[in-house]
């Protein structure tokens, strides 16, 4: 994951548009420790409430308590980040909820 | 296919569902009808990922290392549901799918082709999973519902207004089998849960 980034920081082969400020934002995202990436599950409708409990459980060895805690969260308010890191381990982490058909995404710090 | 509750109740009544046998044995035993559903939609799975496969005139090397000519999301709804993106932001999201989609999609149909060449190849219809395959088969269950959901517009409608489609509404039989798949992954689910500790 880490030479995709450098890659498309620095062009590659694909035509990636990125502006000055937002490779700053990338650099100090690589230094910055006080503001992690997460990881967000969504609320979907189909997912049901044990599976996602089940896949916290299994994907981050949560106890049963904290899992349930987590997929209630997402349940009751739409989302929740379950997983802190960085972005590297937050890429796993989404690519594996996704195997699992959980709704995932990342991002830099906790917005909402 | 009949009616939602005809089906949902025929099959549930032939079907006990997974019990835990030892340890981590996870053992079911499946009729005809409920083998040829769930083999017939593993392979709709199973095709439907393949449909993102990459075209002829990918770089061998790329195709070797994972790499995909994919960088935007599936126009398809289905197949957006069952690959979306990782990033809000677009360039982001394109990004991480050249380079993980590929992989994605391949696990993704190794959890169907489990499910279906198990059932093919048992000819009584019985099951039994080790831990590893009954997530295999959790995975590829909870794909063919993200499907059907995607189908039967969940996020619109209520289970109150899908349990009241019309006898001869085609999507009547389709709720029934996704209801079907839901017990059966929650009963699949509560024999794995019974052996956790918390």
């Amino acid at each position: 994951m880490e030479s995709s980034r450098i890659r498309s920081i620095y062009g590659g082969d694909q035509i990636v548009v990125k502006t000055k400020s937002k490779i700053e934002e990338e650099i100090n995202a690589i230094f910055s420790t006080d503001r992690p990436w997460v990881t967000i599950v969504w609320d979907d409708p189909v997912n049901l409430m044990d599976y996602v409990t089940y896949v916290f459980m299994e994907l981050f060895s949560y106890s049963r308590e904290r899992a349930t805690e987590l997929m209630m969260k997402v349940h009751t308010e739409g989302k929740a980040v379950v997983s802190e890191g960085t972005r590297e381990e937050m890429e796993h982490d989404v690519a594996r909820l996704h195997e699992y058909g959980l709704w995932a995404t990342l991002q830099h710090g906790d917005q909402g | 296919m009949g009616n939602a509750s005809t089906w949902r109740s025929r099959l549930m009544s032939e079907s006990h569902g997974f019990t835990r046998h030892g340890e981590e044995l996870f053992v079911a035993q499946f009729s005809d009808s409920e083998k040829e559903v769930l083999i017939n939609l593993s392979q709709q799975i199973i095709e439907l990922l393949a449909e993102r496969v990459d075209h002829n005139d990918q770089d061998p090397l790329a195709a070797m290392v994972g790499i995909t000519t994919h960088d935007s999301p599936p126009d398809d709804e289905v197949l957006l549901r069952l690959l979306p993106n990782a990033y809000a932001d677009g360039v982001d999201a394109s990004e991480f799918r050249r380079y993980t989609e590929s992989v994605l999609r391949t696990k993704k149909q190794a959890h169907a082709m489990s499910i279906r060449t198990m059932l093919m190849s048992s000819e009584d219809g019985s099951i039994e999973l080790n831990h590893d395959l009954a997530n295999a088969w959790l995975g590829g269950i909870n794909d063919i519902r993200l499907a059907l959901g995607v189908r039967l517009n969940v996020e619109k409608n209520s289970h109150e207004e899908l349990e009241l489609l019309a006898p001869d509404d085609p999507m009547r039989g389709v709720y029934g089998v996704y209801s079907w798949l839901g017990w059966l992954q929650g009963n699949l689910l509560q024999a794995l849960m019974d052996g956790l500790e918390s």
